[in-house]
């Protein structure tokens, strides 16, 4: 008589032991998995608990928790780095981006969804083309434009040169998007004697609210976090960007812990918050994007 | 059909834009490395004499194949980590959407943010790593990670991995999440294992996933600039000196702007023509399959 059988005589209870088996292997699966996702996420959590300890704790004891939260670090980082100035820099700078990459690239789209002949292709090689360089490539020239136009340290050229970076990816989300939308609307607009204008900004624009947020979520990602841009097109201490404030804040005299870890949370944390709250669209954006 | 071709009147924002700060920079680019421009004064055409210095001198070449030989390292693991990843995420709806954002949040941290507090974790004497090392009485593996030589690129690479691990898991997850619920109920009910549905059900249909995955994976890695730049800064002894911090070395620190500008059109040509090459291979293997 197997051990099964006997408990269930003793108990009256049934035991599948192939159900017990499967649960057990599942629990297991996915405590071993939880596991492997915390140890990735140990880095971020010991810049945390680094950020709040003070000078003599990192040294005695580099790994344990703080013995209390220590928010001298904080209070140092956020008066001297300059913190609100470069957020706010920061902020202006995405939104501006954003703007224009939203704007210009939902316009660039329509024709490009709609038309598919030589030209097009062309210009739809050349965004491709701009996907695939590396900023660098281009930092020189720009660089030298700016110099020749005045538009060293001006948030108008960051602005631009941004807008261009991240134009093409604005492209192709709106132009797969827009060839998705039926013709028919567009039909309909035009009998009522639309002009294309009003087609695009009245039928075509409302439409495109759901990959505007995505792409929008994408572009914020990528300009806060720029670091080359700002660094060489920006030296007006007034107009540093986050990026360029931490880099500066911690990288001028070798890395102190109790300066790096509190700016690297501060530095972080707007975009952190961002990601949980449109976590859901920031995800579906990265996939979508990219299978298309 | 006329008024459709006046529809082109919508792209000229775009193109004004991408016209002044895209093509025309690349333009002036290729132009400038011709000369030995120097940032200011006259630039002094040279003709071909930057490219032969790349393509001559073994400094140049030898940090061309570094560049690719990080690429392969970390194109490889990053596709190995997000395809396990999400294929065990696939398997445990429970937890997959708080998994898979929370593997994802590195890939949202700016490269500066991650380079400094990775540069503290592997720094020798109070370091995170070695610091665990030492409790877990490992002491005996501690390094010096990115002051040896042998190691500074992988230690580079590794961070480079774990923050985009998330990203590829994320792709694969669509991926997953775009085979038809049948074939793997079809293949449980043939009483085939997990590893065998994997294998031979779900990884033949991930083949776009695949693609796409490694394609973008080895555009951004290739470009690599930032993590050497702020955990390295090319050392030691030029151990991970990739092309990217030649170039802005050149650029910004000797005002090499015609050189910086022949090893700019080299790392664009090398892009082009590896994700050129890389797009054809796949997508071939994905119309066989």
């Amino acid at each position: 008589m197997s051990a099964a059988e006997t408990f269930s005589r003793a108990t009256g209870h049934r035991l599948d032991l192939a159900l017990i088996r499967k649960r057990s292997r599942s629990v297991l699966a996915h405590g071993f998995v939880l596991a492997l996702v915390a140890i990735m996420l140990l880095p971020l959590f010991y810049m945390v608990m680094m950020s709040f300890k003070t000078a003599t704790e990192i040294s005695q004891n580099p790994l344990g928790l703080p013995q209390s939260l220590y928010w001298g670090n904080y209070m140092e980082a956020l008066s001297s780095m300059g913190y609100v100035r470069s957020v706010l820099n920061s902020l202006f700078i995405t939104v501006s981006v954003i703007l224009v990459v939203v704007f210009a690239g939902a316009m660039a789209a329509y024709p490009l969804a709609r038309i598919k002949n030589r030209a097009s292709k062309l210009i739809v090689m050349v965004m491709a083309l701009g996907l695939a360089t590396p900023n660098f490539v281009t930092i020189t020239p720009i660089y030298v434009i700016f110099r020749d136009l005045g538009l060293l340290d001006s948030y108008l050229g960051i602005v631009l040169a941004f807008a261009a970076l991240k134009l093409p990816l604005a492209v192709f989300f709106y132009t797969g998007f827009i060839a998705a939308i039926p013709m028919d609307l567009e039909e309909a607009a035009r009998l009522d004697n639309c002009s294309s204008w009003q087609v695009f900004w009245y039928v075509i624009r409302p439409l495109l609210a759901p990959v505007t947020a995505t792409l929008s979520l994408f572009v914020m990602i990528m300009v806060w976090n720029d670091f080359i841009y700002p660094l060489l097109l920006l030296t007006d201490k007034d107009k540093l960007t986050v990026m360029i404030a931490v880099y500066k804040f911690v990288g001028n005299t070798g890395i102190e812990p109790t300066k790096l870890f509190p700016a690297a949370v501060l530095g972080s944390l707007p975009l952190l918050l961002m990601f949980a709250i449109f976590q859901r669209k920031i995800m579906a954006g990265a996939t979508a994007g990219a299978v298309k | 059909m006329k008024t459709r071709n006046s529809l082109y009147i919508f792209t000229i924002p775009a193109l004004a834009v991408l016209g002044l700060f895209f093509v025309h920079p690349v333009i002036l680019t290729f132009d400038m490395s011709l000369t030995s421009f120097k940032g200011i004064g006259e630039a002094k055409p040279v003709g071909w004499k930057n490219y032969e210095r790349i393509f001559t001198r073994d400094r140049y070449m030898d940090e061309i194949w570094l560049t690719l030989w990080y690429t392969v390292i970390v194109v490889t693991a990053l596709n190995i980590t997000g395809l396990f990843f999400a294929a065990m995420l696939h398997r445990l709806p429970l937890i997959r959407n708080f998994a898979r954002a929370a593997l994802y949040t590195p890939a949202m941290m700016s490269f500066v943010v991650v380079g400094y507090v990775w540069q503290f974790l592997y720094s020798p004497i109070n370091g995170g790593i070695n610091v665990a090392l030492r409790d877990l009485g490992l002491g005996f593996l501690e390094q010096n990670w990115l002051g040896d030589p042998a190691l500074a690129l992988y230690s580079v690479a590794f961070t480079q991995i774990w923050m985009f691990t998330g990203f590829t898991c994320a792709i694969f997850l669509a991926g997953f999440a775009g085979i038809p619920e049948e074939i793997g109920e079809a293949g449980r009910l043939e009483g085939a294992s997990s590893w065998q549905r994997f294998r031979y059900l779900e990884l033949p249909l991930l083949g776009p996933s695949i693609t796409v995955s490694v394609i973008l994976t080895t555009i951004g890695t290739l470009k690599t600039f930032e993590l050497p730049f702020i955990l390295t800064k090319g050392g030691p002894d030029g151990a991970t000196r990739l092309l990217s911090i030649e170039i802005i070395d050149n650029l910004f620190g000797q005002y090499k702007f015609g050189f910086a500008s022949a090893l700019s059109i080299v790392m664009l040509i090398i892009v082009l023509f590896v994700a050129f090459i890389q797009n054809k291979i796949l997508r071939d293997r994905e119309a066989v399959e």
